[in-house]
């Protein structure tokens, strides 16, 4: 079931956050078709280390799917050609010898390059900083069965915060907008009892940060949606829209 | 450059958050990490969190700890597990407060469900302990810790990598640490330091591990005269992606899997007659090697990663979609295969320590036998050792290890450094990991650290794994120094200075080496079979003379062993029967 295949990369190189930055061309033979992406990029560092060149610079951690460290746009689509996987999960089975392969970082003006496909994501932690959390008293909690809550209600929370902040959303966005991952967020907490006294303040204030942070509008391109690796629905950004509208007009908040 | 706080948490993940939510409560705290905080390892974590809350059957935490101490093989520190199943509930709790959205009864009360060896009324018959969100339990608690963190204005040293520990006279000053976006030295000076850095299945050719578990704080520590506790234990899970180690979870036999050789036989029938394929993981991991090693796995050439089939086929498409529909896209996306249509191919995977720094029930680390804390210093979560898995960890407990005891931790630290003196560190602190590191980059020619790591996680693996004995593992720990003497010279390749991989690369390898040593001896010394410690040489459990913790100083090239007392004050040792 295993074969080996020929590849031509384009892959984006850039030294520092500062460098211009420029495609090399790179050759990948022999890859072995049962090898992740991934791992394929292993090989050619591993070459390139041996050439005395510089290896290409990629985050990656669990390689299964749910750290959310790996991403890059290959040709063209963020985390490559398969719906709902994460750059780590897809396989050279998908490719055929030949192939000339675009490698790209996620772009944004909010993800800044660190180098070549390394980007720094803060600004989606300054985002959640501006409220994507319950403020509890610790110590003392009441019993959690105090509060009943339903499984499909939980159920939907869930498929919400199953958001793992890589950021493809953003790259997929014509806009550079985050605004499935702030639904994302602003919709797991909204959804829960225990998130609903701050739902309001939460909304504006996460909404806020992301203006401020430089990403852009959300124009229902739906692209988001179609390259997010945990399928998270656009239906979240409309709940987000609607707690937007109605804390904005009912709130002191600024 | 040098930084001063109260507090400073080497690692991200459950146990690391936890500390650092509670100590930022009380003083200046910093979490230092060499992943972003939400892409920890804890976030891996599927199956759940064990507390006894009682909301679908009566339980209780009494039989919570039992079963624990059982699951153990009584290498467990009895009243520290007390303690655990104990807290567990409130930590439950807490964590609900603050926005995990566990899964729910139709009541709307918490759902639990059952895992190995958790048991009603000391082992009288399953019961359902694990609370869960959905098979996404581990990242659901990372993003409910973090958030908490950044509400907290926690200072977060993202992609930091530790290399050194600060002590003047036994007492812990700070940490050393290289900024791997610049390759610049910080060092970040604090009166408390806790290490958290997970686990290290790293060192093993097939692991379930991400490639930032490589021990770095055990190693740290070790390397600065802090002994290491029980790191013979390591346990394998019995169901890895062959090649890849990913795990497929235990539900695939619960809902009726079974494990088959390749002659198409049902193998456990012979090693575990009543149980079958749902036998405790240490016993089928053991079962499936035997296969492998009598010529009777897939490929039949006896070798370490040969493999068997998982059969789900008989199972039907129906019922793998509605139960199991992430083992479905898992077999799909890593494989390309369909387990309704073909048997899945796995083979045991390195999961979990068991052992690491030795700490007391306020994470607090010892430096002996007696129990003498070491000033400053303290760990929580996989890298240390409370102990409350003792022998062989039981699935659930390792999420409610980090939030007990990260939390413990924390609040220590918290009253700890309302008293203690600010130390004084200066740059001269740095310079054992300034002139190592020069070393390693000074441009002269030597040895890329790739091969002297798959050699040893190679010889780990065939040497130091599942099934061991003495002759294996002298030959492993002569390969280990061997590849140590290797490890000298290497020199890393890439002369950049902004985010060096193989800069980081080669930090790890020699982590990894270091503890390959001390799990090694450790291993070689204990001549019983406990638990996740199973010798072909002494295959029965021996109390009189080994119901005791290892504890190995790593000195220089040696390892020098000592022991200390397990806590045996609440049940007494029996035979492990299930």
């Amino acid at each position: 079931m295993s074969k080996s295949i020929d590849l031509t990369l384009k892959v984006w190189r850039q030294a520092g956050p500062k460098d211009k930055g420029h495609f090399e061309t790179l050759r990948a033979q022999n890859i072995s078709t049962e090898m992740s992406f991934l791992e394929m990029l292993d090989v050619v560092n591993d070459q390139l280390t041996l050439d005395g060149k510089e290896p290409i610079a990629f985050d990656s951690d669990c390689r299964e799917g749910i750290c959310g460290m790996c991403g890059a746009v290959i040709n063209g689509r963020p985390h490559g050609p398969l719906k709902a996987t994460t750059l780590c999960q897809l396989h050279m089975r998908h490719f055929n010898s030949g192939d000339v392969i675009a490698i790209e970082p996620f772009r944004a003006m909010a993800f800044k390059v660190i180098k070549d496909l390394v980007i720094d994501r803060s600004a989606f932690d300054q985002i959640i900083q501006a409220g994507g959390f319950v403020s509890v008293n610790t110590g003392g909690a009441p019993d959690a069965n105090a509060v009943p809550i339903a499984q499909d209600q939980v159920e939907s929370a869930m498929d919400a915060a199953q958001c793992i902040s890589c950021g493809a959303c953003v790259a997929a966005c014509p806009n550079a907008s985050a605004m499935l991952f702030v639904s994302a967020n602003v919709s797991h907490l909204a959804l829960l009892p225990q998130g609903q006294p701050e739902a309001a303040r939460r909304a504006i204030a996460m909404v806020r940060e992301m203006d401020r942070q430089g990403f852009g509008n959300c124009s229902n391109e739906t692209e988001c949606e179609a390259e997010c690796p945990k399928s998270i629905s656009i239906s979240n950004i409309a709940r987000l829209n609607r707690q937007f509208y109605r804390a904005s007009l009912a709130s002191s908040v600024k | 450059m040098i930084h001063q706080f109260d507090a400073i948490i080497v690692g991200s993940g459950g146990a690391g958050l936890y500390a650092a939510l509670e100590a930022s409560q009380r003083c200046r705290t910093a979490v230092l990490s060499k992943l972003y905080p939400i892409r920890s390892h804890t976030g891996a974590a599927q199956g759940g969190i064990g507390a006894a809350l009682g909301n679908v059957e009566e339980d209780k935490p009494d039989w919570h700890a039992f079963d624990t101490v059982k699951g153990g093989d009584y290498l467990v520190d009895q009243q520290a597990a007390r303690i655990m199943a104990e807290e567990a509930i409130q930590a439950v709790y807490d964590l609900e407060n603050r926005g995990l959205p566990f899964n729910r009864t139709p009541e709307g009360r918490i759902d639990q469900r059952r895992f190995g060896g958790h048991t009603r009324n000391f082992g009288e018959a399953p019961v359902k302990r694990a609370c869960y969100a959905a098979d996404r339990t581990g990242h659901m608690i990372l993003q409910t810790l973090y958030q908490q963190c950044i509400k907290n204005e926690v200072a977060f040293f993202d992609e930091f990598q530790v290399v050194d520990l600060v002590m003047d006279n036994g007492t812990c000053k700070g940490v050393v640490a290289v900024e791997l976006s610049t390759g610049a030295l910080h060092i970040l000076a604090a009166k408390a330091v806790l290490f958290a850095t997970g686990g290290f299945g790293r060192m093993y050719k097939i692991t379930s591990n991400a490639f930032a578990n490589t021990g770095d704080g055990p190693a740290v520590c070790a390397r600065r005269g802090i002994p290491l506790q029980d790191m013979e234990f390591y346990q394998f899970h019995p169901t890895g992606i062959m090649g890849l180690g990913i795990l497929i979870s235990e539900a695939v036999r619960g809902e009726g899997g079974i494990l088959r050789n390749r002659a198409g036989e049902r193998f456990m029938e012979r090693y575990s007659p009543t149980l079958l394929d749902l036998a405790p993981r240490d016993i089928v991991a053991r079962s499936i090697l035997t296969e492998v090693r009598a010529g009777q796995g897939i490929r039949g050439d006896r070798r370490i990663d040969d493999y068997i089939h998982l059969d789900a086929t008989h199972l039907g498409r129906d019922t793998l979609m509605r139960k199991l529909p992430d083992i479905t896209s898992f077999c799909k996306t890593y494989l390309g295969i369909d387990p309704a249509d073909a048997p899945i191919p796995v083979l045991p995977t390195a999961h979990y320590a068991m052992g690491g720094i030795p700490t007391d029930i306020h994470g607090c680390v010892v430096r002996d036998g007696a129990g003498t804390v070491v000033q400053g210093l303290y760990a929580a979560g996989e890298c240390a050792c409370v102990s409350v898995h003792g022998a062989n960890r039981l699935g659930t407990n390792s999420l409610l290890d980090l939030v007990v005891f990260g939390r413990r931790a924390g609040r220590h630290i918290g009253d700890y450094v309302q008293q203690a003196a600010a130390p004084s560190v200066s740059e001269a602190d740095a310079e054992p990991a300034r002139s190592w590191i020069a070393r390693l980059t000074d441009g002269r020619p030597g040895p890329h650290g790739g091969h002297i790591l798959e050699d040893m996680k190679l010889v780990m693996m065939e040497k130091v794994g599942i099934y061991r004995n003495a002759a294996d593992m002298q030959n492993a720990i002569d390969t280990i120094q061997a590849l140590r003497e290797r490890y000298r010279t290497v020199r890393v390749q890439d002369r950049s200075k902004t985010f060096n991989t193989d800069l980081l690369e080669v930090i790890e390898l020699g982590n990894l080496l270091d503890l390959s040593l001390v799990t090694a001896v450790s291993a070689l010394n204990r001549q019983e079979s406990r638990g996740a410690h199973s010798r072909e040489d002494f295959p029965e459990r021996n109390d009189t003379q080994w119901l005791k913790h290892t504890l190995a100083h790593l000195e220089g090239d040696a390892v020098r062993l000592d022991y200390k007392t397990v806590d045996t004050s609440i049940w007494e040792p029996k035979p492990r029967t299930y």
